[in-house]
């Protein structure tokens, strides 16, 4: 009896990860939604002018450490990649833009870096769960793809399905 | 009465499409399912050419012929139902339109409009780089599409953008107009006053 109730609990515990888990909602395989947002550079950018290209979001913050590691990295495959069809925009999230505008500053990234602050509802829409979070988007404007975090190697990840909706 | 005439052929339309597809459909299925007894008169044609080749293309032609005539159906019954649409959800006696042009331009590139009604905000819109070139080749935007009732209202649009020597311009423009039984159509207006070097915003009152 005693050893059946912590059995009992972890299956109850397993059961209630897996429905949480399940339960996440993704925007993978739903149109992306639109937006216009102003850029580091003064212009203004609407996501919709991209279709044709495939389209590399990456939703940042200031404070989210792994933010700056993936900048740079998404800077290199910018880079790489511009000429072949890929766009690479970048998405502050910070409610400080003063500050959030240093950072991106700082960071001299070469892709254009807008900025989701004043109640602008471009990340919901994007259903965030946690900074950073990268989305791709295919030629046709639809969400194939969608990371939360950065960790060394998941670089790879993104070459790899980048290249794929590049084929496509 | 006239709404609901639309209304009932837009459903007939829809309903005969869809038949039409649905037989298209049939025929197209139909060198696959040769055998089944549920081809329709439609299908047979379709159905000959597996069993002789020569006479393919003719039957593949109607048959495209066909669907590009779907096609077209489809493309002609969306606009009804956006008109109808926009109809049912801004009826002539409370529709208000505001529309944003652009005239020349050399004083001025155009980053933002804002536009309140009787102090209330009803559209914020950036322009991108492609958008305000647009407008400077003479596309006219419909910003805002909305329901107001019958009365006297107040219209604020705030324009922002880039003035004369590259200067951060902000400026505003108010119009007072009466809302009558029929739509109202009001256009912001951005044109050079060359006289004076700089950019003048109006607001037009299309009776």
């Amino acid at each position: 009896m005693r050893r059946a109730l912590p059995l009992a609990g972890l299956i109850v515990g397993a059961a209630w990860a897996a429905s949480s888990m399940a339960a996440v909602p993704t925007m993978v395989g739903k149109d992306a939604p639109d937006f216009v947002l102003k850029t580091l550079a003064g212009s203004n950018l609407r996501l919709s002018e991209f279709r044709g290209q495939v389209v590399l979001l990456n939703f940042w913050a200031r404070w989210a450490g792994d933010s700056r590691q993936e900048m740079l990295v998404l800077d290199k495959i910018n880079a790489t990649y511009a000429r072949a069809g890929l766009v690479v925009l970048g998405v502050s999230v910070d409610e400080d833009l003063r500050r959030a505008r240093e950072f991106a500053d700082a960071m001299k990234v070469t892709y254009p870096v807008m900025f989701d602050t004043g109640g602008s509802s471009t990340g919901k829409g994007y259903l965030l769960e946690k900074m950073p979070m990268t989305i791709l988007i295919d030629r046709s404007g639809v969400v194939r793809y969608s990371h939360v975090g950065f960790k060394t190697g998941d670089d790879r990840i993104y070459l790899e399905k980048i290249r794929e909706l590049l084929r496509e | 009465m006239n709404l609901k005439f639309r209304v009932v052929s837009i459903i007939m339309g829809a309903a005969l499409l869809a038949g039409a597809s649905a037989a298209g459909a049939s025929a197209a299925g139909a060198p696959v399912a040769a055998g089944v007894p549920a081809a329709t008169a439609t299908a047979a044609p379709a159905a000959a050419p597996a069993e002789t080749p020569a006479a393919a293309t003719p039957d593949f032609k109607t048959l495209d012929q066909e669907v590009q005539g779907v096609k077209k159906d489809v493309i002609e019954l969306n606009k009804d139902l956006f008109v109808l649409e926009e109809e049912l959800l801004f009826p002539a006696n409370t529709q208000v339109a505001v529309y944003v042009s652009m005239d020349v331009g050399t004083f001025f590139a155009l980053d933002s409009v804002t536009v309140k009604i009787d102090n209330k905000e009803v559209k914020n819109y950036l322009y991108t780089a492609r958008e305000a070139d647009a407008l400077l080749k003479g596309g006219v935007q419909q910003i805002y599409l909305g329901n107001l009732k019958v009365g006297k209202h107040e219209l604020v649009a705030f324009f922002t953008g880039k003035g004369p020597m590259e200067r951060e311009y902000k400026r505003g423009a108010t119009i007072n107009f009466t809302k009558g039984v029929g739509a109202k159509y009001l256009e912001l207006k951005i044109t050079d006053k060359v006289s004076k070097h700089q950019p003048e915003f109006t607001i037009k009152d299309w009776e």
